[in-house]
Formats: C-alpha cells, structure tokens, sequence
C-alpha cells in the first residue's frame, strides 16, 4: 500500500511539473491556440427541420488516414447542416468493412455511404442494404461498379482520368522518366492512378511499392530507388503524407527530381509554396463526405439524385504553386 | 481393446469408498478446472454490457452478424489454439488465408478448370504450407517465431507477387461464372435464412471445426501427444511420442483452417484481393488466449478459442452497434479484450483456489 | 501398436510394490492380494500373488537391505538367468574428437541396482543415453540379456524393456496424471474414426496401480505438476513398471529433492529391485548410493574409475573414491557432516 501511495505521489509530482513547464513556456506562434484562432472545420446547427436521420459511412481507410480525416470533416459538416446523425467506421480489410456495413443494417440506418476500394467484398452487402430499402450513395472509389451495385450516385474522382491528368501535366512539364510511389498494396484505385499516368505519359513510368504504415520505410524505399537510378526525374506520390517523405529522400538521395503528388493537405500546399513540390492534384476530399450525406439527405426529403446516373467528378483539380497560398489556410483547418 | 497391455486392471475392490467421494466432486470440480471456464464468464460479461449500451445489439440479425464475425475468426483460432497448445506460434496464418484463397481462384480461371479442381489444389498449397512450416521447424530447431515469420514475410511477397505476374493486377479476376462455382458457394459461402435470421455456413465449419478439435484433444491419442509436445517436449520424446510428426500436423491444421477460410472469402465475394490478411493472425492467437490457451504451450482447449473468438466478435461489432466514436475503435477493442482477459484470468485463480 | 509390449508384460509377472513405511504387513498384503485376484490371465496372477508374497515378507521398513535378491530367482524368467539383463564392456563414446565416454564396463542384473557415480561431465549422462538408445557407443560392446543390441531410439529401448527416467524430465507437469502415466502408449478403443482413449481405464488402472506404489491420489484428475517431486518420480517409475520395464535406468532420481522425498524415492527404487527389475541408478550421491545399491562404478572424466560389489567397499572408501581421491579428502569430509548410511544425511555431498 505504501509504495501505491509513493508512485501516486511521483505521478503529481511530474504532472505538476508538465503543468507548469507549459505555464512558463508559452508559444507565441502555431500550436493549438493558433489552431483554435483558424474557422474550425464542423461548426454552425442544423438549418432544417427535417427529422434526425442516421446515416452512417463505412470507407477502406485505413486506422490515421488524414484524406479520410478530410472526407469525415466535410461529411460531419454537411450533417450538421441537415440535422443528420452521422456514424463513421472503417477498415482496410474488405471482409472488415462489409461486416461493418451490415452491422449499420442491422442498426436500420436511414443511409449508407460506402466506399467500393474492393468492390467485390462489397457487393453482396450493398445489394443487402438496398434490399433493406437502406440508400446507398458510393463516394471516392467503386465508379464503374456503383450503378451495377445499385448506388444512387457515385462522388469521386475517376482514378484512371486523374493518373490521366497527371501524365498530362509530366508531358507539359517535359519529363522523361518517373516513378510511381504505391503505398497500399493491393489498392484497385492506386494501380488506376499509376496507369492512368502511364496511358498518357510519353515517358517511363516504373512502379515502386512501399509500406505505407511505415513512413521510414517509405523514405529508404524512395531513397534507394533514387540514389541506385540517376536518369529519374519526376517521383508521383498517391497520397499527400508521402509528398514530404518523398521530398526528404530526394535530398538525402541527392536527387534533383521534382516530387508531385496526388492529393492535398497542409504540408502538400506549404511545399507547393515552397518550391518543393511541383504540383499536386486534387480531389477534393472534403466535398466527397459533405456531397454524399448532403444528397442522402435531399433524396430522403426530396428524392432527388445527382449525377444523372454517371460518377459524380470531384476531382482531378491540378493544384500548382498560383494556387497554393490560398489553400494552405483550408487545408489548415482540414478541409482541404 | 487392440492388444493393450492392460488387461485385469480394474480398480482393486478395496477403492469403491474413493470412487463415490470422486463423484460427487467430479462435476462441479470438472467444470471448475476446465481451461475455457474464465472464457465463458469473459464472453456472457461482454454480451450482457453491450446488450446494456447498445440497443441494436440484441435483435437476431445482429447476432447473426456477431455470430459470422465470429466464426470467420473462429475457424483459424480452433487450430492456432491446438497448435498452441502443442507449444508452437504459427505467424503466417493470416496471410495464408489469403494466400488459399488466391491459389484457388487463380488456378481456376488460368487453367479453365472446374472451381473444385482449384479448390483441391488450394487444400494441397495450403497443407503444404503447414508442412513446411513444421517440417523447417524440426529440422532446425529455431523457434516457431521466426520460423513462421519468415512464411509470413515470404507469403505476403509471393502473394502480391504471383498476383500480379500471373493475373496482371493486385486481385485476381473473377470465378463467380465458372462451372462449379455454384456448388463450391453452397459449401463455403452459403447461408440460410431462418426468420429473418441469416445464418452463414462458416458458423457450421467453425462449431465443427471445435468439435472435431476438441475430439482429437480430449479423446485420441493424437490429443495427448499435442498436449504433451508442448507441456515438455523432452518427456513426451523420452516416453516415445512423435513430437515431431506432432508438430508437423499441427501445422498442417492450421494449413486446413486457413483453407476453409480461405475458400470462404473467395466464394463469397468472387475475387480476391492479395494484399489482404495481413495482422489476422495475431486475432487468431489472441481468441486463443483469450480462451485459455497458455502462451508457453501444454495447456488449453478447443471451445475456449471458439469462445474467445465469440468474445472477439462480440466486442468488434458490439462497438459499432453502441455507435461509439471510430477513432477510439481500437481503444475500445483493446480495453475490452484486457477486461475479458483479466476476468478470465481472475476466474480461472478463483476456480483452481477452490479445489 | 502394442502388440509388442505385450509379450514381456506376460512373461513378467507384475510387480507388487509396498504400501508405505506407516503400514504393516498385514494391511498391505490384504490391499494387495484383491488386486492381484483381479487380474485375468491365470498364470500371470499366480506368480504375482507369489512376488507379493515373497515381496511383502521381506522389504517392509528394510527398505536397504538386499533382500530382494531373494524375489529374483521367481521373477527372471526367460531362463537366461546367468546372462545380465544389460551388459556393457570396453565402451566407448566420441564425440567428434571429444572423448565423452571411454571404455566403461557396466553389469545390470534383474533384482539388483547397479549405481553409477560421478561427478558432472564425468560422462553419467553419455551413458545413461547410449542404455537408453539416444545415442550409440562408438567402440565396446552392448548386451541385452546375451544378445548384442545397438538401439537407434528410445523407443527401441522401450521395446527391449529398458525404461529410463530422467530426474526432471520425466512427466508433463500441465498434464493430468492419469495422461501423465500412459504418455506415449495410450490405451485406445473403438476401431477407424471412432477410435478413442479408453479413458475409464487409463483412470482406474492409474489410481490402482499408483496406490500399489503406496502413493494415494484423491484424484488423477490433477495436473501432475500438483504432486510433489518425489510423488512425480514415484509415477514415472509405476509407469516404467507397469509397461513391463526389466531394466529401470533413474537419471539423478533424488537429485533436485529433499531429505525425506530423497527417502521415499530410494524406497521405490528399492521396490523395483524387489520386483525383479534391474536398476541402473546414476547419481553423484554416494550415501544415496550405498544405502540401495549392490554395486558401484565409479565414473571420471569418461572413464572408469573403479568398480566394486557391495561386499567389497565401505562408504567412507566409496566416497572418498568418488570425492576425487586423497587431494579431496578433506573437503569431502568436510561436507560429508554426518558420513552414516543413514536417509537423513543423504544430501549431505550433494
């Protein structure tokens, strides 16, 4: 007993001394406060009158996904909005996510957003829901698959097109040889990208997987490839937190390839500002969660639907250092 | 009674005072000292707080729900739990379900053949992967650990690998309009519907599977060299077990597990995609433990993982149906499963302390 | 499976061991004589009736007397009474150029215990292993009742009649003692898939034959990790005798153990021999030695260091041989602190 209290003492001892060490040594730049003086991402109060619906989203993220993080923000938004009860699961395994999507069924939501990364372990249970008379709207990946399945609408950026937009853009820019840096094994929409790029590229295109939970590995991975080939020049990352990564491996591989990238964050835009980076494209994940809940709602109150039976584009936006300034602040607050 | 030796060797008269004293103790006491006691006390606690805080969670097509997560998870803790218990960790089970289930499908569609014939062809991959496991293990004596590790590093390449080599992208095409796909669906992905209940087939491989398993442990000979390979090798070896083939067979156990589970994902959802399974076989050993089994071998029971597996499942969808926040999901998980654990645990000293 | 065992299970009658120090004669023979009645084969029940007899008459509380020898006439049977059942001459063990073992001779006979003594590296366990078929002797000969044997496996032991116990790794701790008892030759019943563990008897046959040992279990139910470290040889030797053992080689049976366990042990020890088997008992324990064994090799540094019959060698002569000669002498006394044949003093060098 005595030496429970002892350690009760010690754990004060050393939370008054964090306490006090932050007292004394404020930061008059960046940290939370200067976080809470930016617009925070959901805020406001419904602006209907509509009954309190649920709706809930099952994506293929993985755990600490900051696209995600993005997509949840808008769809929280947008819920808030329309007086929506907003339920949120996901997994990056497509038997976990279907399993997940049939626990909202049993729950008799009033409807479902799903992403279809692996369309096949998705089917039966979206079929399900629609059986259920539960709506379905897909959002980010599963375009060509969504009306077979049975989706109201898809919102999201058709994978191929933008990889298409980015060869484009590496045309224009005139490169000769790129990598592709996969950090999802195994992701439909990643190989999409990549070959989308490779379709219009006039260059070379290689492919480089990586683990994307393990950012060190991301770094040796780019590093290695960079230092043992000379000839590239261009390094296309598929997600925003592997641009920076991929930036630092440039430099300690010596490289002067340009890193680009696909999808936006705070980091994204600060580098497009830099210099470091030389573009980025965009799908506007945040529209993607605040579309698809804001269209659930308008076909629970009005039945209408969006799209006219084709995907719904969110993206690709090539977003280029003209443009960087003004999106570094929303990205900030994690609506970019 | 196939020649034994043992003949005439009844108890001697003098023992019926002894015997009578044993039965009246023998049922509590049995039920006491079985290892998946604390299990089902983990399980009902866990049942009953998110029948409390979830509303959803007590209506049939949740259990239902409940039940299929459960008993994809179920049929791999079974054997994992034998082999555990037969002393030995098996790392690579997680991605060789995965690696069944690509083996089968590809092996279908590239030669044109009848589901079956690649469904046959996965069992032999998928035993043969066991084979190797224990055999390497035996023969080298290195530990079980870094054995399987590297099965699992190697599978996790090859899969991706041969995937793409041979389908030309990270999942395989699919099956689902190839002769005896139909009846191989029936078998591995069927489901019935009772009420409003769907039931899925894997419950039935999984109860099965803890019936066959708990056969084999409690009532063969096979079960007592498992039980002895793991509690003390050298003894069991001294004694003339063949703890060797032992564990050779264990591995092919979980080979068979990962077979069926394996051909379940394929035939439920077509096509597989290879990069997946990844991180499932630590689940397994978890339910297993959970479920009574010792992590240094020799001890442990069938049912126990099959009730740890139930435990698993309840608390992963009992959190969504409470609608509690994703982000602290794994939070949740955790804390759950530290509570069943430690209640098992506790029950567990309770029971042996009042023996 | 056993059609195998069976043979030397018949021609050996089975032992009748004695019940505890606490009881007399009477109580034991009367516990004794039902069970012996019980047994199915004629002939086999007869003889045993006859070593229980013979048994009981003379090893109750002169657990250190040799009369046992007086049993063996009646138990070897195959009439080969003049071969030893184990012979070792001249033999020899490499190991890679490493000499573990070097032309070390040892006689075991049905009814007596041979002892081997030496201290550690002095290549006790080499030859425990080659007797119990881990290994094979490179040079020298290997006789098992007159033939000469070289045996590839334990199991191959086993089906010659050598069991041997090893002081710690003799049970399964987690498992419970009737599993305990029949590990490795398990009774089945039912035939094909239904073939099962006959678990009734492995249960009943356990209690019976452990209560023979003298040891009661209220229940062979509990993990054998729960018996203490005596009790737990004491069930590894039942179990070597029950499975038609002749030869029991006991690897440092009272090495790990206390005073008065270390006594119970040699008491088994001694029953075995009363039995008819003949004991190897390897220890580097010379008053444990003494008080059981009827002749003694010394082993040092994988060779022989002197081999003599009861009869020929005193204890302090022994243990001072074993000690390491006049240089030790000294010390051996010194941590000798009561040098009588006596169970009490029996850790005394250890």
């Amino acid at each position: 007993m005595a030496r429970v209290r002892t350690g009760v003492r010690a754990v004060s001892a050393v939370l008054a001394a964090v306490v006090g060490a932050t007292l004394a040594g404020c930061s008059s730049t960046g940290g939370k406060r200067a976080e809470e003086r930016a617009a925070k991402s959901a805020q406001g109060r419904a602006a209907v009158d509509t009954p309190r619906w649920t709706i809930a989203m099952v994506t293929h993220s993985g755990d600490g996904d900051t696209f995600w993080d993005i997509v949840r923000n808008g769809a929280e938004q947008a819920a808030l909005k329309d007086n929506i009860k907003f339920l949120y699961a996901h997994s990056d395994e497509g038997q976990q996510q279907s399993e997940q999507v049939q626990t909202y069924i049993d729950q008799k939501v009033d409807g479902l957003i799903v992403t279809l990364a692996k369309p096949d372990a998705m089917k039966a249970v979206v079929a399900k829901a629609r059986k259920a008379g539960i709506p379905v709207i897909t959002v980010n990946s599963g375009s060509a698959e969504s009306k077979a399945y049975g989706a109201l609408s898809h919102i999201g950026q058709d994978e191929t097109i933008a990889g298409e937009a980015v060869g484009d853009e590496l045309n224009k820019r005139g490169k000769k040889k790129a990598l592709c840096v996969l950090h999802e094994q195994g992701n439909v929409g990643h190989e999409q990208r990549c070959d989308g790029t490779r379709k219009t590229f006039k260059g070379e295109l290689k492919n480089l997987y990586v683990e994307g939970t393990n950012m060190p590995d991301v770094l040796s991975a780019i590093e290695a490839k960079l230092q043992s080939d000379d000839d590239i020049d261009t390094v296309v990352t598929l997600g925003a937190p592997f641009a920076d990564t991929a930036v630092k491996a440039k430099a300690q591989a010596g490289s002067d390839a340009e890193i680009d990238t696909f999808d936006l964050n705070e980091k994204v835009a600060e580098g497009l500002a830099d210099g470091d980076l030389g573009f980025a494209v965009d799908q506007q994940p945040y529209l993607q969660g605040y579309q698809a809940v804001d269209l659930l709602w308008l076909y629970k109150y009005n039945a209408d639907v969006l799209g006219g039976g084709q995907p719904v584009l969110t993206g690709p936006q090539i977003v280029t250092k003209d443009e960087a300034d003004e999106l570094a602040e929303y990205a900030k607050r994690g609506t970019r | 009674m196939s020649g034994s030796p043992l003949h005439g060797a009844h108890p001697p008269a003098a023992l019926p005072d002894l015997d009578e004293r044993l039965l009246h103790r023998s049922v509590l006491r049995r039920l006491m000292s079985r290892p998946e006691l604390g299990a089902v006390v983990g399980a009902v606690a866990v049942f009953v707080f998110f029948c409390v805080v979830a509303d959803s969670f007590l209506q049939l097509s949740s259990l239902s729900t409940v039940l299929y997560a459960s008993s994809t998870i179920g049929i791999m803790a079974v054997p994992v739990a034998l082999l555990m218990i037969g002393g030995e960790f098996d790392l690579s089970t997680g991605v060789a379900v995965t690696t069944s289930a690509l083996v089968s499908s590809m092996f279908s569609y590239q030669m044109t053949a009848n589901v079956w014939v690649g469904v046959g062809v996965s069992l032999l991959t998928s035993l043969a992967i066991g084979f190797f496991n224990g055999i390497v293990l035996v023969r080298t004596g290195l530990p079980s650990f870094i054995i399987t590790l590297a099965t699992f590093l190697m599978l996790t390449g090859m899969n991706l690998g041969f995937t793409k080599l041979i389908s030309g992208a990270v999942s395989t095409k699919t099956i689902g309009d190839m002769e005896g796909f139909a009846s191989a669906r029936e078998v591995f992905a069927s489901q019935y519907t009772i009420g409003d209940v769907n039931l899925k087939v894997t419950i039935v491989w999984w109860l099965g599977l803890v019936a066959v398993a708990t056969w084999i442990l409690l009532r063969t000979r096979a079960g007592n060299w498992i039980f002895a390979a793991g509690g003390n090798a050298h003894a069991a070896r001294a004694v003339g077990v063949p703890v060797a083939r032992t564990k050779i067979a264990l591995y092919m156990g979980t080979g068979f597990g990962a077979w069926v589970l394996g051909q379940h994902l394929l035939f439920s959802f077509d096509s597989v995609q290879s990069g997946e399974g990844v991180g499932n076989e630590l689940l397994y050993i978890i339910a297993a433990v959970i479920g009574g089994c010792l992590m240094t071998g020799g001890y442990g029971s069938a049912i126990g993982a099959a009730v740890g597996a139930l435990i698993f499942g309840m608390t992963n969808k009992g959190i969504v149906y409470a609608q509690w926040d994703a982000d602290w999901f794994k939070f949740f998980l955790g804390a759950m499963l530290l509570l069943a654990t430690l209640l098992n645990a506790w029950v567990r000293k309770r029971a042996e302390a009042s023996k | 499976m056993s059609e195998r065992k069976k043979q030397p299970r018949d021609q050996r009658p089975r032992s009748r061991l004695h019940k505890g120090p606490g009881e007399s004669p009477q109580e034991s023979l009367r516990e004794e004589i039902p069970g012996a009645g019980d047994s199915v084969g004629s002939g086999d029940s007869e003889a045993s009736a006859g070593i229980g007899d013979a048994g009981a008459s003379v090893g109750i509380g002169d657990t250190g007397g040799t009369g046992g020898t007086a049993g063996t006439g009646a138990t070897v049977d195959s009439g080969k009474d003049d071969a030893p059942l184990v012979e070792l001459s001249k033999v020899s063990k490499h190991y890679g150029n490493i000499k573990a073992l070097e032309g070390v001779s040892l006689e075991v006979r049905a009814g007596e215990i041979s002892c081997v003594l030496g201290d550690n590296g002095a290549g006790k366990s080499t030859l425990i292993k080659i007797i119990s078929g881990l290994h094979q002797h490179d040079a020298g000969t290997f006789h098992i009742e007159g033939e000469p044997a070289r045996l590839d496996s334990p199991r191959a032991a086993l089906d010659r009649g050598i069991a041997t116990v090893y002081q710690d790794l003799a049970v399964v701790p987690l498992m419970p003692v009737w599993r305990n008892f029949f590990l490795g030759s398990e009774p089945t019943k039912g035939r094909g898939l239904l073939r099962r563990l006959d678990t009734a008897l492995m249960r009943d046959t356990t209690r019976a034959e452990l209560l023979r040992m003298g040891i009661d279990l209220r229940d062979v139910d509990q993990p054998i990790g729960t018996l203490s470290g005596g009790e737990r040889q004491c069930v590894a030797i039942a179990r070597a005798v029950y499975f038609g053992a002749k030869v029991l080689v006991l690897d440092e049976p009272t090495a790990a153990l206390g005073v008065k366990q270390s006594g119970v042990v040699l008491k088994y020890v001694a029953a075995a021999r009363d039995a008819g088997l003949g004991v190897v008992l390897i220890t580097h324990n010379p008053h444990h030695a003494y008080l059981v064994g009827d002749r003694f090799v010394l082993l040092k540094r994988g060779a022989m260091a002197g081999s003599h019959a009861k009869s020929e060698i005193t204890l302090d002569e022994l243990t001072r041989q074993m000690a390491g000669g006049s240089d030790l002498e000294e010390l051996s006394h010194e941590l000798a602190r009561t040098p009588t044949p006596d169970l009490s003093s029996g850790r005394a060098t250890s």
